[in-house]
């Protein structure tokens, strides 16, 4: 009997595994059918453009003769990342700080690196990414590498323009544009996590042993001003979890407290629209903190 | 309605529950059980009368679960955020709540029959004296049970907890039980509330909600978490199984990160204590350089101190919250 019951287990173990492939399946049939009619479209409309030459690019063309970019894709890059601006405008809230997640995935350089580029061309100030191995932030550098390309790709060779509009708090306005975007763009591991919150205890142990401190002035405000000083970063409003496992993985203990956990399959080929859909997900979750 | 309730699984629900037994099962599974308010303006009840669906739902699941072989339950009863509800729904929840410690100390046979060890995890002097009086004595009067575990989060934020296992070890080293440089992630986890279960294999939150609202986040960082459309006091056998298979679909991979988790955090635990012999060796070898050997053997010494110092203080710490709790208890006796 506990043979049988053991096959069925399989068996239904199959069925889920092969449900889910079908949806997957149907989702990306539906996305490649859907970008092929956009990029089309997209095409007409830019077209008499381009042809007719905007004399105001021509202008910043001659400015970098180092940029290889014609007026078609500049158009297009123009194009894609107003109408990034304008998704992000129509969602009726944008969180301030967003989680990226993957979890127990090969990490791909080139679809985070989108990813990130993506989040900030909607309007999202701080974006995070994490996996709990810490192979991010052993090549945070790579990674960073990768978003600055990405970064001018996505701007069409136009940067320094977009940038002035995209920073908030203009710290860095002067600089490369990479720079400035740097300080809001976070590569997180387990080691901010849960050890973060033992260093911080060690500390007050620490303040304690040499009577600075009395283990009842220890409150949550300050535990919650030591864990924020520490790194500065507001608590994220959302976290997009990628890859199979349901988990947070380690993912920062402290400050995910109000945070909205959205799932979406793989990060690898992800789409625009997949991240989109996952901000309008967003939209729709209401906190009632406790009431 | 009581806490336990009888009755078997129908026939297909039994061939079901028996298949999933076939894979690996969670033994330990968390709730947030949310939705009660919005199943009463649904049905057009009274809010109070959700709350009472829910706890009846409660009962219900304790039972699933007992038939799915899970051994340990945990429940986010109530919230400290909860406090800012109107006056008049926390004076309710206050009631209902007092009135299930009620029935469940007249319950005690039955609890005592199917072994059910009730803990309440959460901090007590934020609520009336007359209801932490009962909670000690219900928490005391099961406390040997030991067939099947039942923990209550009431006036619990994740926070809370973390910022009092902190205060705990502070405290520890105010006393001279332990030092600073022992705090660790394990000890850590050792002074929470929750230190005598498992960390939890699946939490569930129903009603549609995608966040964890400050339960358990310092246990569930290697959970597998469910999110469930549907609100609590509808909650069915099907949902838990539901459930349970997602976390079986994750199994292996939460499993893999687990271990990874755990491997990390001996090194570090061996790096923590390399470096504090280092220093001793510094301050007590006279400036000549120790020899291997002598490091090891020192390296050694200092772990095994370490570690007892450590359970030192853990008897004390448990010994410290054993008397709280028994002085309430006894406290709620001499009144009456």
């Amino acid at each position: 009997m506990a043979l049988l019951y053991g096959l069925l287990w399989r068996f239904l173990l199959v069925l889920v595994h092969v449900n889910r492939a079908l949806v997957s399946w149907i989702r990306v049939r539906l996305r490649s059918w859907k970008g092929r009619l956009w990029e089309r479209a997209m095409t007409a409309m830019l077209l008499p453009l381009a042809l007719a030459g905007f004399p105001d690019h021509q202008k910043k063309l001659n400015r970098n003769p180092g940029a290889n970019a014609n007026p078609v894709t500049e158009n297009y890059a123009v194009s894609r990342r107003s109408r990034c601006l304008s998704d992000g405008r129509s969602l009726e809230k944008l969180p301030v700080h967003i989680g990226l997640l993957v979890a127990e995935e090969e990490p791909s350089y080139t679809d985070i690196a989108n990813l990130v580029v993506w989040c900030m061309a909607v309007g999202i100030s701080n974006v995070s990414v994490y996996d709990n191995h810490g192979i991010l932030r052993k090549n945070d550098s790579r990674l960073l590498e990768e978003i600055v390309r990405k970064q001018q790709d996505f701007l069409g060779g136009d940067g320094s323009k977009y940038n002035v509009e995209f920073l908030s708090n203009g710290t860095d306005k002067h600089q490369h544009h990479v720079v400035s975007c740097r300080p809001t763009v976070k590569v997180l591991s387990p080691e901010d996590g849960k050890q973060r919150i033992v260093k911080v205890a060690q500390q007050l142990c620490r303040s304690v042993e040499n009577k600075e401190r009395s283990s009842r002035d220890i409150s949550v405000t300050m535990l919650d001003m030591m864990l924020r000083e520490s790194k500065n970063i507001p608590e994220p409003e959302l976290v997009v979890k990628f890859g199979p496992v349901e988990s947070t993985l380690g993912f920062l203990p402290w400050h995910i407290r109000l945070t909205e956990f959205i799932s979406l399959p793989s990060h690898r080929n992800v789409s625009y629209e997949d991240l989109l859909g996952a901000l309008q997900r967003y939209c729709d979750c209401q906190q009632r903190l406790g009431q | 309605m009581s806490w336990i309730r009888e009755g078997e699984l129908n026939l297909i629900e039994k061939i079901s529950a028996n298949v999933l037994k076939a894979g690996p099962m969670p033994k330990h599974v968390a709730f947030i059980m949310d939705g009660n308010r919005r199943f009463a303006r649904k049905k057009n009840m009274e809010r109070q009368e959700g709350h009472m669906q829910g706890f009846n739902k409660l009962a219900d699941t304790l039972r699933w679960c007992k038939q799915l072989n899970i051994q340990e339950v945990t429940v986010y009863a109530f919230s400290i955020e909860n406090f800012k509800r109107s006056k008049d729904e926390v004076d309710g929840l206050m009631e209902l709540a007092k009135q299930k410690f009620e029935k469940l100390l007249e319950e005690r046979e039955n609890l005592e029959k199917h072994g059910v060890c009730i803990r309440v995890l959460g901090d007590l002097d934020m609520l009336p004296l007359d209801l932490q009086q009962l909670i000690a004595k219900a928490v005391i009067t099961t406390r040997a049970h030991n067939k099947c575990f039942l923990n209550v989060c009431f006036a619990y934020t994740s926070r809370y907890e973390i910022t009092n296992a902190v205060r705990e070890m502070a405290w520890g080293v105010e006393e001279g039980l332990i030092r600073a440089s022992d705090v660790s992630e394990a000890l850590l986890s050792e002074c929470l509330y929750s230190n005598n279960s498992p960390n939890p294999d699946l939490l569930i939150r129903t009603s549609g909600e995608v966040r964890l609202s400050d339960f358990l986040l310092w246990q569930t960082s290697h959970s597998c978490l469910v999110f469930q459309s549907v609100l609590w006091p509808e909650y069915s056998f099907w949902n838990l199984c539901e459930a349970i298979l997602q976390y079986q679909l994750n199994h292996k991979h939460i499993q893999k990160a687990r271990d990874l988790h755990q491997e990390h955090q001996n090194l570090l635990q061996l790096e923590s204590d390399r470096a504090c012999t280092a220093e001793h060796l510094q301050h007590h070898g006279n400036g000549k350089p120790a020899d291997a050997q002598r490091r090891q053997e020192e390296l050694l010494h200092y772990t095994t101190c370490r570690e007892e110092r450590v359970q030192d203080f853990l008897e004390a710490l448990k010994h410290k919250r054993d008397s709280y709790v028994n002085d309430l208890c006894s406290e709620g006796v001499s009144a009456q």
